[in-house]
């Protein structure tokens, strides 16, 4: 009788948690360029669309009248005129937007990504801090004893609530893939989670050759 | 074009701050100063005097709004491509994303498929969905060498648990004369 509501409650949770955990492991597979790239398109869309019109307007497609007016049209001189505090308090809010967009723009292109420290739960009156770089450090260095791994690297990403890790490895030309996977899952990152006391650690994995296995072009 | 993304954005937004915090002063200094027709940092009324005899049809006026429409495609194709090629592969866990770049793909399927005693090189192409690969051989290319060539690649895409499987397109080049 209860069954329907029991499984429905039960695993609904389960899959928004599986579904979370899956979108943290593919943030941390890069730092993320979308607010980079939306504003580069936007802005050149801006520049493309004035510099059509204007070279539009210079060549007379809009009639030979409109392309023989100045640049500083007397009628654009008169409506400021007419009302000049309105268009400086117009063309200050249009400053200040700018300085804010740029700005913020800026700091965040250069700003270096975050390295979560892990905190481990100590009891109420302690807090045990694993740094990010002991953390990943450990990581990495279990992962390159793996068979088929040459080297491996790890940083610890994300927030301090929602930390992640991003590993590469680099493989040996001959090494089993889904082997080499398993086995990170299975001894590496389970140890991590265990000793770390995280009940799930997201995780980017970014595979990559190891540049001493490759056989020499000429021989 | 994602390494000239992270060089352009900061100096993008840095020139839209200037150029923001010069219209700010610009306009308060001009405000402030309702007497005086010479701008503070800017020579705007050496511009304005410019603009004023220059009509939209005279000669820089188009070449200049040609080459802002140029820079404007510039910054939407580096917005455009400035995307992450990766080759995604199942991980053995949800929490777990696998990637690898088409480049290793390429440096694997070369591998394997020079193994092949009859072929002296090989090329490979590699994107998510397309591996391209152009094997030569010396003299006649015996008829089942593609097919061979494009098992030993089938085999290789079977060992590895990607997400995608790309297409595969083999072409043998025989070349003449003497080895």
């Amino acid at each position: 009788m209860t069954t329907p509501v029991a499984h429905g409650s039960g695993t609904a949770p389960t899959d928004r948690r599986t579904a979370t955990l899956r979108k943290r492991a593919r943030s941390a597979v890069a730092r993320s360029a979308a607010v980079d790239r939306v504003l580069a398109v936007v802005i050149g869309l801006v520049l493309l669309a004035a510099g059509i019109l204007v070279a539009l307007l210079a060549y007379g497609v809009f009639g030979s009248a409109r392309a023989g007016r100045p640049l500083l049209d007397p009628l654009i001189v008169d409506a400021f005129r007419a009302q000049p505090d309105v268009y400086r308090l117009v063309a200050i809010a249009c400053g200040v937007l700018l300085v804010l967009v740029g700005l913020t723009w800026a700091a965040r292109s250069l700003r270096p990504e975050r390295r979560p420290d892990v905190v481990l739960d100590g009891g109420p009156d302690t807090a045990i801090v694993v740094s990010s770089s002991a953390a990943a450090d450990a990581v990495a260095a279990q992962a390159a004893t793996l068979p088929g791994v040459g080297r491996a690297r790890a940083r610890m990403v994300g927030t301090d609530e929602a930390p992640a890790l991003r590993i590469t490895l680099w493989l040996a030309d001959d090494a089993d893939v889904r082997e080499v996977l398993a086995r990170l899952h299975d001894e590496v990152l389970a140890a991590a989670c265990a000793s770390l006391g995280l009940a799930a650690l997201p995780v980017a994995v970014r595979l990559e050759l190891d540049p001493s296995g490759a056989p020499p072009r000429v021989s | 074009m994602r390494m000239l993304l992270r060089l352009l954005a900061p100096l993008i937004g840095l020139a839209m701050a200037a150029a923001g915090v010069l219209i700010v002063i610009e306009v308060v200094a001009g405000w402030a100063r309702s007497n005086v027709s010479r701008g503070l940092v800017v020579p705007w009324h050496r511009w304005r005097a410019a603009i004023e005899n220059l009509s939209w049809d005279q000669p820089p006026v188009a070449g200049v709004a040609i080459a802002v429409a140029v820079v404007g495609l510039l910054l939407v194709l580096v917005g455009l491509l400035a995307r992450r090629s990766v080759i995604t592969i199942d991980g053995p866990a949800p929490e777990i994303t696998v990637t690898t770049s088409p480049r290793v793909v390429a440096r694997l399927v070369g591998r394997r498929v020079r193994a092949i005693g009859d072929i002296f090189s090989a090329s490979v192409t590699a994107s998510p969905r397309k591996v391209s690969v152009v094997a030569q051989v010396w003299g006649e290319a015996d008829p089942e060498l593609r097919s061979a060539v494009r098992a030993r690649v089938d085999e290789l895409l079977d060992e590895l648990p990607l997400h995608r499987r790309p297409r595969v397109a083999v072409s043998v080049q025989e070349r003449k004369g003497a080895r």
